[in-house]
């Protein structure tokens, strides 16, 4: 009985996997081509003409902060040197319990305001809004602790007054232009574009100085360099790829640009999501397809924002399984919009992609491990088709991974050196033993944690903006 | 039964992996060989371009003035290309004289004509390529391949040429995209039509006008938005009647191009403009109010900053603060309108502005003490405590905070002592908590809520 049970799975599994490689080579191939043509626009679109032109709106930066003392300093020095006609940052103090409100008090010489805050979506009491003597376009909001990062960007929103937000991590550095960039498809289309997401890139490694990138380098550590690969995949194939059919669902948390006036309407980031920049942009889709209005959300690759990426397997492990813990909930909390034709391409494509191939797939992964290895116990398994199954598997994946050192060799090119072009070549035959079944159960227990509602915003270990433990190398 | 394995394999998908492996193998192979090779590649183009721009800008004098001949360069693709990125890049930031001698380079060497040819025959991306190249040449020469581009059915060419248009900077180049937007027939994304408009009719808003008093109602916004932003003083009659327009956009646009040519009329057309309906109108009419610094403006900016729309309240405030001489007037007026939101969004825009940290310094200088001093009360009145008493305790210079401490003291202001209990925390430094005593004993000598918590505590 157990026998044509276990065959079937194995045939479905393998439907499934065959499924998912087709999606990854179209995707592939769609963002190989939307690459060439964006590198060709950026060539010709003048970001002079962003920066100069009347029309180019003002922005306000949402900095969330929860105990950030390593790097909050670097961070919101980098965003107020930003080469942008009009912007102020709102950075938000979500109750750290280390000192990243003495930091900005210290460095920014703030001053206690009796500043009119509104509260016109609900959030956290805030304790208190700061202002600086020395920087008029920097805000400080003081706020007791709302356990989600929603929270704090939500009483950021509550004090912009411009009319897009871009919320930018604290962790994280944005290029100098990179504001400029990133605004270009508002500035080009302002009444259908109601958001935009740029690349985010990994720090680790690379030099900093004066709150910018100095020499982009790859990092040392193994587990950086793995999500290295992962972030250029993730951005130059998944989003691209997506951006291409006018589906994306995801703009990073770490930067993105959204208009005010939608984001206030749809309440905001919601209180409790973990995923909140997911759980955002499924909101758009589902208000904006629900009122029949043309709209686009986009993905510009060019506009760079580094961040520091864990490199211990506790910090790693915390953020893939919050990750995995807000895409449940997001979807979840959007299951109405899973095939629903008033959804179109979004409802029919998109969420059913993200349920079947990224929410329950470290769960289909982990069953096809099982039925493997019940199917090869009672000798069902046809040892010659696995393991040309298994090589197969090995090198599709590291070409979609070659793919994206392909794109990122054929148009944004950050990493110049010869030894680090040798590196992501080497590590994308590297990445999938053992990293990627670590990955698995990382995303595995983030679906546990999800099940058994664990919803808090954990800290990740960080060294600080451009402090890499290990020394870079000095360009060759 | 066959195992599923076995009936893969009799099917055929075991063959298919094969195949499958082989071709991502194949592919694998491929893209590792290709990137390696581009790379390389990349490396002898620069290197070969890096030369050839070091000789060029050894030459450049030769190649301007023409005693280098122009076939010594004009027939190698790389060195064309790079003799034209210079001579544009220069074109941008030389004074009129050089730019004479770079556009005649231009000419004689024949790279308008060689660009006037791509523009006209090619398609695709070297087409767009061209166009926006033509664009930078300023020359009135490209107009008409330009306007070829406008009329094409590929969307991505009618914007490169949009684009190209713009960057003439010609008035000239304006009228074939005002005579098309007139009639409707230039589909382009707005914002780069008024970019390029903007740029091209800078020096003549007149034309502008022209166009937008005989243009078509989807036209008519646009144009409006334009001359919003080059508008001059001589177009006051011109913006009467925009203003009065019964399209709320004009309206809006009318209120904008008031705030930037600040004609005569402005005032007296804006104030009206204050009490339309549509708030953005409002808002567009007390930004420019603010724009114009006067005076006389005040109790139309106080009006605008008890609106019912919290952007036009924001923007007034802003427009107020501006008038940094009559910030006491000001805010005794705001206080008169006993309407709590107008103040509390007066007091956070000085306090955004920096008005309040200019006045705390100004009252280092006898001059304007007074001034600052009765404007300062004004604001203390008007809720601005934390921020006084954190200068009172953390300003830098000792003289400031000394003033400071006296003025507060002197404005009975038993709010003030509720706030200083916030700020009485166990790791505050002793020098300034004896001046939050001495405050407090000024303030409220009998009996204040601060000194029985303290009192408390101990």
């Amino acid at each position: 009985m157990i026998g044509p049970i276990v065959q079937w799975v194995n045939a479905l599994l393998f439907f499934y996997y065959l499924a998912c490689n087709l999606i990854y080579l179209r995707l592939l191939l769609a963002a190989i081509k939307a690459s060439v043509s964006q590198n060709r626009r950026q060539k010709t679109a003048w970001l002079d003409r962003v920066r100069r032109s009347p029309l180019t709106p003002p922005i306000s930066l949402l900095v969330p902060a929860h105990n950030e003392e390593c790097s909050i300093v670097e961070s919101v020095r980098s965003l107020l040197r930003l080469d942008y006609p009009e912007f102020e940052v709102i950075v938000t103090n979500d109750g750290s319990k280390d000192g990243t409100l003495a930091q900005l008090i210290e460095h920014f010489q703030l001053t206690q305001s009796d500043y009119l805050y509104l509260p016109q979506i609900e959030t956290k009491p805030v304790r208190g809004v700061y202002l600086s003597r020395t920087e008029r376009r920097l805000i400080v909001l003081d706020k007791e602790a709302g356990g989600a990062k929603s929270d704090a960007i939500n009483a950021a929103m509550n004090l912009a007054s411009k009319p897009y937000v871009c919320v930018v991590d604290a962790d994280s550095m944005l290029e100098r232009d990179g504001l400029l960039r990133i605004m270009a498809p508002v500035v080009n289309d302002p009444d259908r574009v109601v958001a935009a997401g740029g690349i985010v890139r990994v720090i680790n490694g690379s030099q900093v100085k004066n709150g910018s990138v100095r020499d982009v380098r790859l990092p040392w550590g193994f587990l950086e360099m793995m999500q290295v690969e992962e972030y250029l995949r993730a951005f130059l194939i998944g989003r691209e790829g997506w951006n291409a059919f006018n589906m994306l669902l995801i703009i990073s948390g770490a930067f993105g640009v959204f208009r005010t006036d939608l984001c206030k309407q749809l309440g905001g980031f919601r209180r409790g999501a973990i995923g909140e920049d997911l759980d955002l942009v499924v909101r758009m889709h589902r208000y904006l397809r629900e009122q029949d209005q043309k709209y686009r959300v986009h993905f510009v690759a060019d506009p760079v924002c580094w961040t520091e990426v864990p490199s211990t397997f506790k910090s790693l492990g915390n953020q893939r399984a919050r990750w995995h813990n807000g895409l449940a909930e997001c979807l979840w909390h959007n299951r109405r919009m899973l095939f629903n034709s008033r959804y179109g391409r979004i409802g029919w494509v998109a969420i059913p992609y993200m349920w079947l191939f990224e929410l329950i797939a470290p769960v289909l992964e982990c069953l096809g491990w099982v039925s493997i290895l019940v199917a090869a116990l009672m000798g069902l398994l046809s040892r010659r088709f696995f393991m040309q199954f298994l090589l197969f598997g090995y090198v599709f994946s590291t070409l979609i991974s070659m793919g994206s050192v392909l794109i990122e060799e054929m148009t944004y090119r950050r990493y110049n050196n010869w030894r680090d072009l040798g590196r992501l070549i080497c590590f994308c035959f590297l990445e999938h033993i053992p990293y990627r079944q670590i990955h698995m159960l990382w995303r595995l227990r983030g679906i546990w944690q999800y099940l058994r509602g664990n919803h808090t915003w954990t800290k990740i270990e960080r060294v600080g903006l451009g402090k890499s433990p290990k020394p870079s190398v000095v360009a060759g | 039964m066959p195992s599923v394995s076995r009936l893969l394999d009799l099917m055929g998908p075991a063959g298919l992996i094969v195949q499958a492996l082989l071709a991502s193998l194949g592919a694998v192979v491929g893209l590792l060989a290709f990137i390696l090779m581009r790379r390389g590649a990349r490396r002898v183009y620069f290197w070969r371009r890096d030369r050839r721009v070091l000789e060029a800008r050894a030459d450049w004098d030769g190649i301007v003035d023409g005693t280098i001949p122009p076939k010594a360069w004009v027939l190698s693709r790389m060195s064309r290309e790079i003799v034209e990125g210079i001579l544009l890049d220069r074109l941008e930031v030389a004074p009129p004289k050089e730019c004479e001698r770079l556009l005649e380079c231009l000419r004689f060497s024949g790279l308008l004509d060689t660009r006037v040819h791509e523009a006209r025959i090619w398609r695709g991306w070297q087409r767009h390529k061209a166009l926006l190249a033509l664009g930078r040449m300023r020359v009135p020469e490209a107009i008409p391949a330009l306007m070829e581009g406008l009329d094409d059915d590929d969307e991505q060419c009618r914007i490169a040429a949009t684009r190209g248009l713009g960057r003439l900077g010609l008035p000239r180049a304006a009228v074939p995209i005002l005579e098309r937007l007139s009639t409707g027939k230039l589909q382009v994304p707005s914002s780069l039509l008024l970019d390029a408009l903007i740029d091209n009719c800078r020096a003549t808003p007149a034309l502008v006008l022209t166009y937008l008093l005989k243009s078509v109602d989807t036209a008519k916004p646009l144009l409006a938005r334009v001359l919003g932003e080059i508008a001059t003083p001589d177009l006051d009659e011109g913006l009467l009647l925009l203003a009065s327009d019964e399209s709320s956009e004009v309206r809006a646009a009318a209120a904008r191009a008031l705030g930037c040519a600040k004609p005569s009329l402005a005032l007296s057309i804006l104030t009206g403009l204050v009490d339309d309906e549509e708030w953005f109108v409002r808002l567009r009419a007390v930004v420019a109010l603010g724009e114009l610094e006067d005076p006389r403006a005040i109790p139309v900016l106080l009006h605008g900053l008890c609106d019912r729309n919290r952007q036009v309240r924001i923007r007034s405030a802003c427009g107020l603060s501006r008038l940094r001489d009559h910030l006491e007037d000001i805010i005794c007026l705001a206080l008169k309108t006993q309407d709590a939101y107008a103040i509390q969004e007066l007091v956070s825009e000085l306090e955004r502005s920096g008005g309040i940290f200019e006045l705390v310094t100004a009252m280092g200088d006898s001059r304007r003490r007074a001034k600052a001093e009765a404007a300062l009360l004004a604001a203390l009145r008007g809720g601005c405590r934390r921020i006084l008493l954190d200068l009172v305790l953390n300003h830098e210079d000792w003289r400031t905070r000394g003033m400071l401490a006296r003025l507060l003291s002197r404005s009975a202001d038993t709010e003030l002592l509720k706030i200083m209990e916030l700020f009485d925390s166990p790791g505050l430094p002793l020098r300034k908590r004896r001046v939050l005593r001495w405050l407090e004993r000024q303030l409220a000598p009998t009996q204040s809520p601060f000194s029985q918590a303290a009192k408390v505590v101990a």
